[in-house]
């Protein structure tokens, strides 16, 4: 009896396998598809050679040489990669004191307001939130028409570092607020008790105990923030003004610059490699255990 | 107030809107005693807890420590440690870490925190496990933990809410002892609420017994299982056999109550003077009680009862007796004793007992 009854187990478990594949094969189709096939032809484009503005299937290491050597592509990769961990940092210290009143100053009722309002922003197009930017932070925009009320300015908002970071925390801000919030949500309130109990105060409280314990949240919504952030090309266009260029606007200029397609294919895959060491590095860190 | 007292609540209530979680809450808490509180759930024992660690602010009353009054003192500020049902151990920080955290947040120096956090894990037994994630240890360890964390400080006093319930039988009853020493060699103030009988029996010096936000009765162990206040305590231990009636005689010293299971003599207790026509409501204690096929000689009360059934604990039996208009009776006996006694389910027995066994309920 028991050996059928193993068996039984073993077709039983295999049919719930079977079951739960044919559900998830068109996820998995569609990434082979569109996913997995793109990327493995980038690979194959960046090695591609460009002759006479005309495309030819190749096995040409020139393009990444040429790429990689070239002082211009440097330039704007750690100038991207400092603009989207800016932006990283900024968001999340901006939207921490949001999640963290939301998640333990508000009532219940309150609070499912909140998450509501967070929500509101994704209704609008980033493209027209950004544009609408322009007419707040151009030298003759609505800031600076108040800041010369009280006599002060013009200040050159826009086309600058600043005007990026405003489109990227944009872009972020509603996002992070909501992963923050979620992981806030679920920190265990007795940890937040006992460290009252064990003499830590408020604001310490918050830094000892409410971070740690909400980590995993909180590096994830940093992250959501980078990946965002690093592949834009709204904000360093229309509100950074596009020069000196992000990565980007380099794979637009590249593209336009005598069908350079294979170029910027060794851009994106830099870009694609980057984001992947950053996505890894990131988890393992917000999963890291403390001690043996 | 006495010189001993280390704690005082002083008419001391707690509501939520309309709900009462505590209400006139008197208790002196001595300096080195370990006290429990114990009632079943929702009787508002952990929540007098919380308001003596300063998670909760009492809604009316007075909480002194050590002669302060600690009513607006933020937990923070105050020397009262408390061990959580579920330990709160921190998830994010070593064994040490977790030790150390309170030296850490009263800024005593480095070199100075080591030395403390390693006397206190070679005390608890853990020291081999200082530098583990506390998710990777065993119940009894994390056990360990907690009170080493919470005692690190030396504080006059450790609070402790249900800190066993979460552990097998046989840990729990280790742990026990560990706790019952611990206290006894730091001669700190322990105050453990619980739900647990056993536990609070078998560690405290003194019970507090709380029903609906109320004292029930405080007393040492002892005077709690001879001498229950009300009826409410008497049922809460569960070895008592209760029979309330009113008062047809009382002949000097002899004291006759009517039941509706019968007349019985029962020896006069000084806290609850009775006169004729009073309602009283006494106990007899299941251990005390005799069974027999014979009627009782003089001097003894007795009564006919039909066995309903029978239940071993161990080296004793509880046999379960139904007497006249359905009251019910149990007697625990070793099984001795009990000898040759026909048990079977509807089996006729006396049960007879001695009137200076009885004991009057002085709150009913």
């Amino acid at each position: 009896m028991p050996i059928i009854q193993s068996r039984k187990g073993i077709s039983s478990r295999k049919s719930i396998t079977v079951y739960g594949l044919t559900f998830s094969l068109p996820m998995l189709v569609w990434q082979l598809l569109f996913f997995l096939a793109p990327l493995l032809f980038l690979i194959a484009l960046s090695f591609w050679s460009v002759r006479n503005f005309r495309m030819e299937p190749d096995f040409n290491p020139d393009n990444w040489v040429r790429m990689l050597g070239r002082s211009v592509f440097w330039e704007a990769y750690f100038r991207t990669l400092a603009l989207a961990a800016s932006a990283a940092v900024i968001t999340s210290a901006l939207a921490f004191p949001c999640a963290y009143g939301i998640a333990f100053k508000l009532s219940e009722a309150a609070r499912r307001w909140a998450i509501f309002l967070m929500v509101i922003p994704f209704f609008t197009s980033y493209l027209v939130r950004v544009y609408s930017w322009q007419i707040f932070l151009s030298d003759n925009g609505i800031i600076n028409a108040l800041f010369a009320k009280i006599g002060l300015g013009p200040f050159g908002m826009l086309n600058s570092v600043f005007g990026t970071m405003v489109g990227y925390v944009t872009l972020s801000l509603p996002l992070v607020v909501l992963l923050q919030l979620f992981s806030l949500m679920f920190v265990d309130k007795t940890l937040i008790e006992a460290a009252h109990n064990l003499r830590c105060g408020r604001l310490r409280t918050v830094f000892e105990v409410i971070v740690p314990a909400a980590k995993v949240g909180l590096v994830i919504a940093a992250l959501f923030c980078f990946i965002l952030t690093f592949g834009d090309f709204v904000s360093p266009l229309y509100l950074g003004g596009g020069d000196p260029p992000t990565l980007s606007i380099l794979i637009t200029d590249t593209t336009k610059s005598g069908q350079q397609w294979p170029r910027a294919a060794v851009i994106a895959l830099m870009m694609i490699a980057t984001l992947l060491a950053v996505a890894f590095a990131a988890v393992s860190y917000a999963y890291r255990e403390r001690g043996r | 107030m006495t010189e001993q007292a280390l704690v005082v609540f002083d008419g001391v209530a707690k509501r939520y809107g309309s709900f009462v979680a505590v209400e006139d809450f008197n208790l002196e808490i001595r300096k080195g005693e370990f006290l429990a509180i114990m009632g079943s759930s929702g009787c508002g024992k952990t929540t007098t807890l919380r308001m003596l660690a300063g998670l909760e602010a009492p809604s009316e009353g007075e909480i002194r420590l050590a002669g302060k009054r600690i009513n607006d003192l933020p937990t923070w500020q105050r020397d009262t440690p408390m061990v959580w049902q579920s330990l709160a151990l921190f998830p994010f920080l070593t064994v040490r870490e977790n030790v150390e955290f309170s030296l850490r947040m009263r800024g005593v120096e480095k070199a100075e925190r080591l030395r403390r956090v390693d006397r206190w894990l070679e005390r608890m037994q853990i020291t081999e496990f200082a530098d583990r994630n506390v998710a990777h240890l065993s119940g009894g360890q994390r056990q360990r933990v907690a009170l080493a964390r919470s005692l690190v400080t030396e504080p006059p006093i450790l609070l402790l809410d249900e800190p066993l319930s979460a552990l097998d039988a046989h840990l729990k009853v280790r742990m026990q002892t560990v706790l019952s020493n611990l206290q006894r060699e730091l001669g700190i103030t322990f105050v453990y609420v619980t739900h647990s009988q056993s536990e609070a029996f078998s560690m405290a010096d003194r019970v507090v017994i709380m029903s609906r936000g109320r004292i029930e009765q405080i007393g040492n162990p002892q005077e709690i299982y001879r001498a229950p206040r009300t009826k409410f305590v008497a049922e809460f231990l569960g070895s008592s056999n209760i029979f309330a009636g009113k008062v047809s005689n009382v002949n000097g010293e002899a004291i006759r109550i009517s039941t509706p299971a019968g007349d019985f003599d029962v020896a006069p207790n000084t806290a609850k003077p009775l006169s004729k026509g009073d309602k009283a409501t006494f106990v007899v204690s299941g251990d005390r009680v005799h069974l027999s096929n014979q009627p009782p000689s003089d001097g003894y009360n007795g009564l006919q009862a039909s066995v309903v059934g029978e239940e071993f604990v161990g080296a004793t039996a509880i046999i379960h007796l139904e007497g006249a208009e359905r009251i019910e009776i149990k007697a625990q006996k070793s099984h001795d004793e009990l000898g040759d006694l026909n048990l079977a389910p509807g089996a006729k027995v006396w049960v007879s007992w001695r009137p200076e066994v009885t004991h009057i309920l002085p709150g009913e």
